[in-house]
C-alpha cells in the first residue's frame, strides 16, 4: 500500500510541475504577443492624432495615379520633341559631302632595264597611288552634278599632276533618262564607267591594260566630253538599260613616224636603238574643242537580269570616230619632226560585255573587235581596213572578308593599223593576273597581285616579258 | 495514346511557324501618303534604281535600328554588300545615298512630314501608307 502511494505521489508531482511549467509559457507568451497584435491592427499609441479612415486610401490612389499620368505625359511631350529635332537636323542640306579615293602601293617587277620599253612603268618599291575626290551636289529633284578631280603621279619623273577626270551637270528627267553634259567616263563596255579611279571600288589592283586611262596608255579614250544620254526600262522582269553618247573626238598625240630612225630627244629622254622600235604615241580626249570637227559616237545597250539570273547583265557596245595622229615635236636637235597630223583613221570598234555580280561572285568579261579603216588623205593605205581585237575575263570569289581573284587579258593589234602603230600602248601582248583582295572594312582594304606580262614582237615593237608582284592599300571616304 | 502524340506535336509545329511568320512580319515599309509605289518596287527603291513615283521625287531612308532586318528579309543581302552598292551608285551615278534615321519614331516622324519619303519600320504609325 505504500508502494501505490509513493507512484501516486510522484506522478502528482510530476503533473503539477509540468502544468506549472505549461501556465509560464502561456504568460509569457501573452506578454510578448499583444504588442504584436496590437501592431497588426495598428492600434495608435500616441495621444490626440486623428486615426486613418479606410475611406482617404482611394482617394490617395487616385492622386498618386494622376500625377503618374501627368509624368507620362511630360515623358511624351520630351519624347517627341527629341525626335522632332533629330528630324530637323539630320534634314538639313547645308554642306555638301567630299568622296574619294586614294591608294599606296609597292611593287617589284622584273623587267629590268627601263629602257627595254620606256613606256611600260617599272614600278619596283613603294610608289603613291592616285588620290581622287568626287562631289555630287544635288540642286533640287532634278538637276545633278559631279566633280571629280584627280592628283596623279607622273610614272616616269614623279611628278604630280592634277586633272579633271569629270565634270558633269545632268538632268533627271525620270528613271528612264538622264541626260549628261560635261565630261565623262565613256561608257563603254562594263569597267571604264563602273570603276574608273577608284582603286578601292574594284576588286583588283590593276586595271586591264588596254583600257587604262588616255594618259597612263591606254588604247581607247576613256574620257569622252560632250553629251550623254543613259537610263533603264522595266522590260519583263528585268530592266534593258541604255547609254548614247556623242562628243569631241580624241586625237593621238607625240606620235612619231615609225620610218625616222633619228634619235629622240625630248623626255623621256632615252637613246633608241637604229630602228625604231617602240612609239610615243598618246591618246588625248580633245577636252578644248575637237581638232578636226568629228564627232565620236558610241552606243551601249544591255540587260539586267532578275529572278534566279539576278545580278546578270549582258551588253553590246559599239564606238566610232575619225581620230587624226600629229607628229611629236622636238628640240634641241638639228632635225625637226613632222608635228602636223601624220595620218587619220576611222576608229569603229564594237563589242560585248558579260557582269555577274552575287553575294559570291564577282564575274566580268569584255570584247573589243576593231574593224579601222585609213582615211589618209593622199596616202597608198587610204581606204585599207584592218582588223583588230581585245579582251580581258576576270573571276573573282567572296569568301567573306576575302576575294581571290584571276584575271587574262589579250590584245591582237594590228600594227598596219595607224590607230595603234602610233600609240605606246598600241602592243599586242597577253596578261595573266592572280591575286587576292582583304577588306579591313567596308572602306579600306589590302591587295596582293602576281602579274605575267608579255608583250609580242612586232614590226615598230620588241618583245618584252617580265613579272610583277604589287601590294596595293586602297581607301574610299 | 497515339492521339495524344499527334495532338502535342501538331502544336509544336504550329507554334514554330507561327514565330516564323512572327518574324518575317517584323519590317514594314511606310511611305509618306503622297508616295504610290509598289511592294515589288522597294527593292529597286533601296537600291537606287527607281528614283521616281510618278512625278515625285522619292526621298530614301534607313532605319539604323531595323536595318539587318530589313536587308536580310527584304533586301536579301547584307549590309557590307548594301554600302558597296551605294558606294558605286554614289560614285558612277551621283546619287546620294540614303539617310540613316535612329529607329522607328525618327523614321516615323520624318515620313509623316516629307514628301516623298520611303522608310521601313517594325510597326506602321497611323499617318503613313503602308507599302509592305
Amino acid at each position: 500500500m505504500a508502494v501505490k502511494s509513493n507512484i501516486g505521489i510522484e506522478h502528482a508531482k510530476q503533473w503539477k510541475a509540468s502544468t506549472l511549467l505549461s501556465a509560464s509559457m502561456f504568460a509569457g507568451s501573452l506578454v510578448f504577443a499583444v504588442p504584436a497584435f496590437a501592431k497588426v491592427i495598428d492600434v495608435p499609441t500616441q495621444t490626440g492624432s486623428a486615426p486613418v479612415q479606410p475611406a482617404n486610401t482611394a482617394a490617395s490612389d487616385a492622386a498618386q495615379v494622376k500625377a503618374m499620368q501627368q509624368k507620362l505625359e511630360a515623358i511624351q511631350e520630351q519624347l517627341n520633341q527629341m525626335t522632332s529635332g533629330l528630324v530637323n537636323r539630320t534634314s538639313s542640306t547645308a554642306g555638301m559631302p567630299l568622296h574619294g579615293f586614294f591608294d599606296a602601293d609597292y611593287g617589284i617587277n622584273s623587267q629590268g632595264s627601263a629602257l627595254a620599253n620606256p613606256w611600260i612603268a617599272n614600278p619596283s618599291g613603294f610608289f603613291q597611288g592616285s588620290l581622287s575626290f568626287y562631289m555630287a551636289p544635288h540642286f533640287g529633284d532634278r538637276v545633278v552634278a559631279l566633280a571629280e578631280p584627280n592628283f596623279e603621279l607622273d610614272k616616269f619623273d614623279g611628278g604630280v599632276s592634277v586633272d579633271i577626270e569629270r565634270l558633269q551637270v545632268g538632268y533627271l528627267f525620270s528613271d528612264a533618262a538622264t541626260l549628261w553634259l560635261g565630261r565623262f567616263h565613256t561608257p563603254y563596255g562594263y569597267w571604264n564607267n563602273a570603276f574608273h579611279h577608284g582603286a578601292q571600288i574594284q576588286t583588283s589592283v590593276l586595271r586591264p591594260r588596254f583600257l587604262d586611262f588616255e594618259d597612263l596608255g591606254g588604247i581607247l579614250p576613256s574620257h569622252t566630253l560632250g553629251l550623254w544620254g543613259t537610263g533603264k526600262i522595266r522590260a519583263g522582269s528585268g530592266k534593258f538599260t541604255y547609254d548614247w553618247y556623242f562628243g569631241n573626238g580624241p586625237k593621238i598625240v607625240d606620235a612619231r613616224d615609225a620610218t625616222t630612225a633619228d634619235p629622240l630627244t625630248d623626255p623621256p629622254t632615252i637613246t633608241p636603238p637604229s630602228t625604231d622600235t617602240y612609239q610615243t604615241g598618246v591618246l588625248d580626249p580633245n577636252i578644248a574643242g575637237d581638232d578636226n570637227h568629228s564627232a565620236l559616237v558610241g552606243l551601249n545597250l544591255g540587260y539586267d537580269f532578275s529572278g534566279m539570273l539576278d545580278g546578270l547583265r549582258l551588253a553590246v557596245h559599239w564606238l566610232n570616230g575619225n581620230i587624226n595622229a600629229y607628229g611629236t615635236s622636238t628640240y634641241g636637235t638639228p632635225t625637226v619632226y613632222n608635228t602636223g597630223i601624220l595620218n587619220t583613221t576611222t576608229l569603229n570598234t564594237g563589242g560585248m560585255s558579260l557582269v555577274y555580280l552575287s553575294n559570291y561572285w564577282e564575274i566580268m568579261g569584255e570584247y573589243y573587235g576593231f574593224n579601222d579603216k585609213d582615211i589618209t588623205p593622199g596616202a597608198a593605205t587610204n581606204g585599207n581596213k584592218y582588223k583588230s581585237r581585245a579582251g580581258y575575263f576576270q573571276v573573282g570569289l567572296n569568301i567573306g572578308l576575302w576575294t581571290p581573284y584571276i584575271r587574262a587579258e589579250r590584245t591582237i593589234l594590228d600594227q598596219n593599223d595607224n590607230y595603234f602603230r602610233m600609240q605606246a600602248n598600241g602592243q599586242s601582248y597577253a596578261r595573266q593576273i592572280m591575286g587576292v583582295r582583304y577588306n579591313l572594312n567596308p572602306k579600306a582594304c589590302l591587295k596582293f597581285e602576281l602579274m605575267n606580262s608579255h608583250f609580242m614582237a612586232e614590226p615598230t615593237r620588241t618583245d618584252l616579258s617580265y613579272r610583277t608582284m604589287t601590294v596595293q592599300y586602297a581607301i574610299g571616304f | 495514346m497515339k492521339s495524344k502524340i499527334f495532338r502535342v506535336c501538331s502544336t509544336a509545329i504550329f507554334l514554330l511557324l507561327a514565330s516564323t511568320f512572327a518574324n518575317a512580319a517584323g519590317v514594314v515599309v511606310i511611305a509618306n501618303p503622297n508616295v504610290s509605289v509598289s511592294a515589288d518596287d522597294v527593292r529597286d527603291i533601296f537600291l537606287g534604281e527607281k528614283q521616281f513615283a510618278g512625278d515625285v521625287k522619292l526621298v530614301v531612308i534607313d532605319n539604323a535600328a531595323m536595318q539587318n532586318t530589313f536587308l536580310s528579309q527584304i533586301m536579301q543581302m547584307d549590309v557590307n554588300k548594301y554600302n558597296g552598292i551605294w558606294t558605286k551608285k554614289s560614285f558612277r551615278d551621283g546619287l546620294t545615298p540614303p539617310a540613316v534615321k535612329s529607329g522607328d519614331a525618327e523614321v516615323s516622324e520624318f515620313i509623316k512630314r516629307t514628301p516623298g519619303s520611303i522608310g521601313y519600320v517594325s510597326s506602321a504609325p497611323a499617318g503613313v501608307k503602308v507599302i509592305k
